[in-house]
């Protein structure tokens, strides 16, 4: 069992060794103790361009296929909540209802799997805007309606305010525009990068 | 005008993989519906009649001229299936609240003393408010068999301006 001391004291021989210098002689630690700053660069870089919209990507494909689920399996109930809305004409009320669930779903697996990501962020933001802008909008005249956005269920939701419902759409929203960025700028260097290659129609 | 070329290129191929996406979305849908055995009808009637047709055919909807009658008669319970607070604000007359966002909470109380063969007339607010609705299917299947509904009731009721009174039934005991 190590002595509280000797755990510090070991910390500190790791601490010193990973900032020695080449010629073995200790970088001036006058500014603070910190890695060179084009090591923090490089990771911070591969944090941005790499970790941060995996993550992102992940967050939004989860709540896409979780919301997707319950309406897939409660269609009855689900067109009663598209029903609630009431912004859809009847006629489009079954068609939304048998195929925006579907939609969820492809869209989660694709952006969790990194497939046609420049159609699916393009088309998470277009969904994600029109939920946010139905939920203000129903909102703005004062219709207190059951979401339906992640259970058909209306009981378990019916104490949730509206306001909670719009504050987690906006995160969404937020998280799927900083994607739509971040997918734009990656086209957008790849067609620097390979002006003349040949892409898959798609 | 090189970087406008660009912008429609991925903007272009942005818009291609969408409608794939949004095609493939649109195939499995129509195929799992037309399998599954509770499929919905690709365009369906969501008027108010429609919506208030039992599996049996008769329709819960109440016209406005025999609802009238029988408040006056007073032969009908009348129950607002909006909030509380709306219900202070103003309802038929002598009607009771019970409030399809607390149904269970308030039920006891307000059905106390209704028999399960009473005519009842259930109503909320707007051509398309879905709480009436509810309400008059969660009563059915609790066995009042009675259970009528007032489309768009309380608007419809203030524009021909029959019998209105705020705050609580005052022919409450």
């Amino acid at each position: 069992m190590k002595t509280r001391f000797e755990r510090e004291d070991q910390k500190e021989k790791r601490m010193k060794r990973l900032h020695e210098n080449a010629d073995g002689s200790l970088p001036d630690y006058s500014q603070g103790i910190h890695a060179p700053d084009h090591e923090s660069g490089k990771s911070r870089r591969w944090y941005q361009a790499k970790v941060l919209p995996f993550v992102v990507r992940l967050i939004l494909g989860g709540v896409f296929i979780y919301a997707s689920v319950d309406k897939i399996l409660h269609p009855a109930a689900f067109a009663e909540a598209v029903y609630n809305y009431k912004i859809l004409p009847d006629a489009l009320i079954n068609l939304t209802t048998i195929i925006l669930p579907w939609l969820e779903l492809l869209l989660g697996v694709f952006l969790i799997l990194g497939l046609w990501l420049p159609g699916a962020v393009l088309l998470s933001n277009l969904l994600l805007v029109t939920f946010f802008g139905a939920l203000v909008f129903n909102l703005a005249r004062g219709l207190d309606i059951h979401c339906g956005c992640f259970t058909t269920s209306q009981e378990a939701t019916l104490d949730l305010c509206m306001c909670l419902y719009m504050i987690r759409d906006g995160i969404f929203v937020l998280l799927a525009l900083y994607l739509f960025s971040n997918i734009f700028f990656r086209e957008w260097q790849a067609a620097d990068e390979s002006p003349h290659k040949q892409r898959s129609p798609l | 005008m090189a970087e406008t070329e660009r912008v429609k290129r991925i903007g272009l191929r942005m818009v291609r993989q969408a409608g794939a996406i949004v095609l493939l979305a649109v195939i499995i849908g129509v195929m799992v519906n037309q399998i599954r055995s509770d499929r919905l009808p690709l365009v369906a009637d969501w008027s108010p009649e429609a919506r208030l047709t039992l599996e049996s055919g008769e329709s819960m909807v109440i016209p406005i001229e025999e609802a009238r009658e029988l408040c006056s008669s007073q032969s009908a319970t009348f129950l607002d299936a909006r909030s509380s607070e709306l219900y202070e604000h103003g309802h038929i007359l002598c009607a009771r609240n019970l409030p399809w966002n607390a149904v269970d909470e308030h039920f006891d109380t307000v059905m106390a003393d209704i028999h399960q063969d009473a005519l009842l007339i259930v109503y909320c607010d707007g051509e398309s408010c879905p709480e009436s609705k509810d309400l008059a299917l969660d009563l059915f299947y609790r066995g009042y068999e009675n259970v009528r509904v007032l489309v768009n009731g309380w608007s419809l009721w203030v524009e021909q301006h029959l019998p209105v009174e705020k705050g609580p039934c005052q022919g409450e005991s």
